[in-house]
């Protein structure tokens, strides 16, 4: 492929540069018009309460043990709810906290991948909003817990939070266009590839919000 | 105040923060998603999903680029998408059967150049488009085009080239005049 300069440049380029500023010229912003409909739906949106400064170390104690409990127990023998306490914290092995991510991503991996799928076919998204929200608790579990001082892993689980946070505010309600910018989002930072590679070969999601 | 010091008071929750961010970028997002939409109602209805995005998004901006990049390429996903389901609802209205693809569409013979370059760059694929609208026509560098559309810089370049050729193309007949 020839290498390309923004001088290779035909004479008819700079005429048809000079009148497509004049196609479409932007009228002056209406920014006062924009910003009240820009405060009005932000108004109705739900707003996250600032979380309290306890909530990290619970979450990370939370995630240990939903971790330790998924890799530890044998599936028949699973609690309901996984049992842990503040105590338990100290002595966990950091190996945990990686593997409890391991399982998370390969959860979300395969949500994803479905996900994507239905995408091609007309329906009701309630269910996936459910599974995302699920998802979507244990992810912030996981970014608040050392699993995420790995900054590769932190990275994919603030941009895997930013899809499932959409998913999860999809409503049947919900303009096809909200579909779209989802997808676009996965696409834009390549979401599921990057899970893939996160998620070692042989790694099959337990249950859990699957 | 820099937008680092900005994007911490939103994030504070500082309703004049918020005002602030988006006017200090607003007119900039408006004119490329007007450019791309060619319309006001949807030029209005985008740039106010792009900045009700960003806010909401705020918290997972890493700063790797500028601010006025991350919005613009907001505004680039959400200016495509649109003009996606533009493309959907006019193919719904004609018909599928007559309709073709949005960027082969033919051009209909006119004699003012500004309209028949309209028509051209409206036929032009989306993503030559977008580079065609921010490179030659609102001046953004090939680096700032990469990052806010997620390509290589040599990508960006092609994929001008290969617009300004079409659009080239599609005005032959007034070149030769």
């Amino acid at each position: 492929m020839p290498v390309l300069h923004d001088d290779d440049r035909d004479p008819l380029d700079d005429r048809i540069r000079e009148l497509a500023r004049e196609v479409n010229a932007p009228p002056a912003t209406p920014r006062e018009e924009m910003w009240q409909a820009i405060s009005a739906r932000r108004q109705a949106q739900p707003r996250r309460a600032p979380r309290p400064r306890w909530v990290p170390w619970a979450a990370a104690v939370l995630a240990v043990g939903i971790g330790i409990g998924r890799m530890s127990v044998p599936e028949s023998n699973r609690p309901t709810t996984p049992a842990t306490s503040v105590a338990d914290a100290p002595r966990v092995n950091p190996t945990a906290y990686r593997l409890a991510a391991e399982e998370h991503l390969a959860q979300s991996e395969a949500f994803l991948t479905l996900f994507r799928a239905s995408l091609e076919r007309p329906g009701d998204h309630r269910l996936a909003s459910a599974t995302a929200r699920q998802l979507l608790t244990g992810n912030r579990l996981l970014l608040d817990s050392p699993a995420a001082r790995d900054e590769a892993t932190r990275r994919l689980l603030e941009d895997l939070e930013l899809v499932l946070a959409e998913i999860a505010q999809l409503s049947p309600a919900s303009p096809a266009q909200d579909l779209d910018l989802i997808r676009d989002g996965m696409e834009r930072g390549d979401v599921l590839s990057r899970l893939r590679q996160a998620v070692p070969t042989g790694t099959v999601p337990n249950h859990g919000a699957l | 105040m820099n937008d680092r010091e900005l994007i911490g008071r939103v994030l504070a929750g500082d309703p004049g923060a918020e005002r602030a961010l988006y006017d200090a970028h607003v007119d900039r997002v408006f004119r490329l998603v007007y450019r791309m939409a060619g319309d006001l109602d949807r030029a209005q209805d985008w740039v106010q999903e792009t900045f009700i995005r960003a806010f909401d998004r705020l918290a997972g901006f890493r700063g790797e680029s500028a601010l006025s990049t991350w919005l613009c390429s907001i505004a680039i996903s959400v200016s495509l998408n649109g003009m996606r389901q533009v493309r959907r609802a006019r193919e719904r209205e004609v018909g599928l059967d007559d309709a073709g693809p949005l960027g082969h569409q033919p051009i209909q013979a006119d004699p003012d150049l500004r309209t028949r370059l309209g028509q051209a760059i409206e036929a032009l694929p989306d993503g030559y488009r977008a580079v065609f609208v921010m490179h030659d026509v609102e001046g953004y560098t090939h680096d700032e085009i990469a990052r806010a559309l997620g390509v290589q810089t040599g990508t960006s370049k092609a994929q001008l080239f290969r617009a300004r050729a079409r659009l080239r193309e599609a005005l032959a007949d007034f070149a030769r005049e």
